[in-house]
């Protein structure tokens, strides 16, 4: 594919760079205001939810334990003597 | 090149990636300890994600947009942040310019190609901030991956350019730098029903799919197996980096591995609370089996959340426990290749602890190190903890992301999509995804069942 003549290569490249144009700031803002769709992402956002979040520390808030979960689990169970 | 040279050049690699990676991982922590606060330095109330450093202000990413991509370089107050953006992109060239010197090649030479793979990256991040596409879960490295086919594979990559393509240094020195926030603490976070939920199935589910990939499915490629079953099973992208690198995985397995989580992942996210409320489940138990499933962190809090806050709190916590044991596995994977793995056809040279320590990744031992140290500060006190999650917050989670990004660019540019076409072609990694996914659903479930809904529940057993 790299023996491609010069203009071949340059006109893949000028392609690629006008559908990425297209779906980018055509086709995704259209599908962001879409009922469904614009929904979802305010309530995400309301609750700070960062969904490309890759590992918890790239969370909008750490995973801190809630306090209730102490009241509905044993975390550490209590040995019987 | 022969095996020995081959080898030399990778020890080189690691050893540099150690030293950069554990500079930048001092530098977080000397920095954020000279500007910590004076009042309530203890409060997680008040520093919820910890001390706010300085080196804040040098390093950050283009943030969510909607319509119009240039807001993608406004802060979050509106305010533009292109400076701050450049900083981050500044990192890029200046951690491969120390690469660069470290490895013995010229500096000058890799400058032109290290201010276009920024360049590069930051095209990724944007594409990756789009709102539908953040909140799709489809995650920056797929975009830094595309971004490099693309340009890869339409046109020819310059010369120029090559010196720069230093993908597996820059992973490397974001997983040195990554040690800081896998945080062994963090295990304890659900105490015994959040360990058995997520530590009890995920070995188990990592062994099963390895093994099934080998011995079943007869995937020639080991390493893609192990690559694929530990991003499956313990924690998305993250794990197959670690892995991947733990294990030399080729870059078009990991590239494989990470397109078929994310794939997967957008279905697992939209599909499970659906499912999980006409299953009729107690959300802490919905919760507990989404954390210990979904492959990608945000995706869990994503799916958790759209169940109600509780499920969203569990889910995340038990994501969590999993993440934080990405070291040891990291760690498991790259004694059992250097020991037995790769032993076939090398060379013997002494014992069998030798073989196996000249050929381990020691950036491995770099990654584990910053980890257990990081660990240790974390658990001294409130105050270092603070410390600890201010300087990564605030600082080494976004310089690693950079160097994840522009490793990904580099692994896109150096990959030729006909390399991909056999993998995909013998459909057998997609069966080993599925099948690996449905043991992890099963047993998940079974667990997180049997330990938050009746074993250590309250109401059962006050």
């Amino acid at each position: 594919m790299n023996g491609l003549p010069l203009r071949s290569r340059v006109a893949r490249l000028a392609l690629s760079a006008a559908v990425t144009a297209v779906v980018w700031c055509g086709l995704l803002p259209r599908l962001l205001a879409w009922p469904p769709v614009a929904s979802h992402v305010t309530l995400m956002e309301e609750r700070r939810v960062d969904p490309a979040a890759m590992y918890y520390t790239e969370l909008e808030r750490l995973p801190l334990r809630p306090a209730w979960i102490e009241q509905e689990i044993v975390l550490w169970p209590r040995v019987k003597k | 090149m022969n095996t020995r040279s081959r080898l030399a050049t990778s020890l080189h690699e690691d050893t540099a990636a150690v030293v950069v990676g554990l500079g930048v991982v001092l530098l977080a922590l000397a920095v954020t300890w000279l500007g910590r606060p004076d009042d309530d330095a203890g409060s997680r109330e008040r520093y919820p994600k910890g001390w706010p450093t300085p080196l804040a202000t040098t390093v950050a990413m283009p943030e969510a947009w909607g319509d119009a991509p240039l807001a993608a370089f406004r802060d979050k107050t509106g305010a533009w942040a292109v400076g701050p953006i450049l900083l981050g992109m500044g990192w890029v060239v200046v951690v491969g310019a120390c690469g660069s010197a470290l490895g013995g090649r010229g500096v000058r030479d890799s400058l032109p190609g290290l201010a276009l793979l920024a360049a590069f990256a930051c095209l990724a991040y944007v594409l990756a901030s789009q709102k539908v596409v953040k909140h799709s879960n489809l995650e920056y490295p797929l975009w830094a991956l595309a971004v490099g086919l693309v340009v890869g594979n339409a046109g020819r990559v310059p010369r120029w350019l090559t010196p720069a393509l230093v993908g597996e240094f820059f992973i490397k020195t974001g997983l040195v730098i990554f040690g800081a926030e896998v945080l062994v603490s963090r295990l304890l976070a659900l105490g015994l029903p959040g360990l058995m939920t997520a530590w009890l199935v995920t070995p188990v589910v990592l062994v099963a799919t390895y093994l099934f990939g080998v011995r079943v499915l007869r995937i020639p490629s080991r390493a893609l197996c192990m690559t694929l079953a530990a991003d499956m099973s313990v924690c998305g992208v993250s794990a197959a980096i670690a892995t991947g690198a733990a294990c030399r995985a080729k870059k078009e397995e990991l590239s494989l591995a990470i397109g078929l989580s994310l794939f997967f992942t957008v279905i697992m996210m939209v599909a499970m609370p659906p499912v999980i409320r006409w299953m009729g489940l107690d959300p802490i138990v919905g919760g507990a089996w989404i954390g210990g499933t979904i492959d990608a962190t945000g995706a869990v809090v994503a799916a958790g959340e759209s169940l109600g806050r509780e499920a969203g709190a569990v889910a995340a916590t038990v994501k969590m426990i999993q993440n934080s044991m990405i070291g040891l596995i990291a760690f498991a994977v790259a004694v059992y290749w250097a020991g037995w793995v790769d032993r076939t056809g090398a060379e013997s040279r002494g014992t069998l602890a030798a073989e196996a320590w000249h050929r381990f990744p020691r950036f491995i031992l770099g990654f584990l190190v910053v980890s257990l140290v990081c660990s240790g500060l974390h658990a001294l006190g409130p105050e270092q903890a603070l410390w600890v999650d201010g300087a990564t917050s605030g600082f080494t989670t976004k310089v690693r992301g950079w160097l994840f990004c522009a490793g990904f660019v580099c692994l896109g540019l150096q990959t030729r999509v006909r390399e991909l076409a056999p993998f995909l072609a013998s459909g057998r990694p997609v069966v080993l995804y599925l099948t690996g996914q449905a043991l992890n659903l099963v047993l998940t479930l079974a667990v997180a069942s049997l330990t938050f809904g009746w074993l250590f529940r309250k109401a059962v057993d006050p």
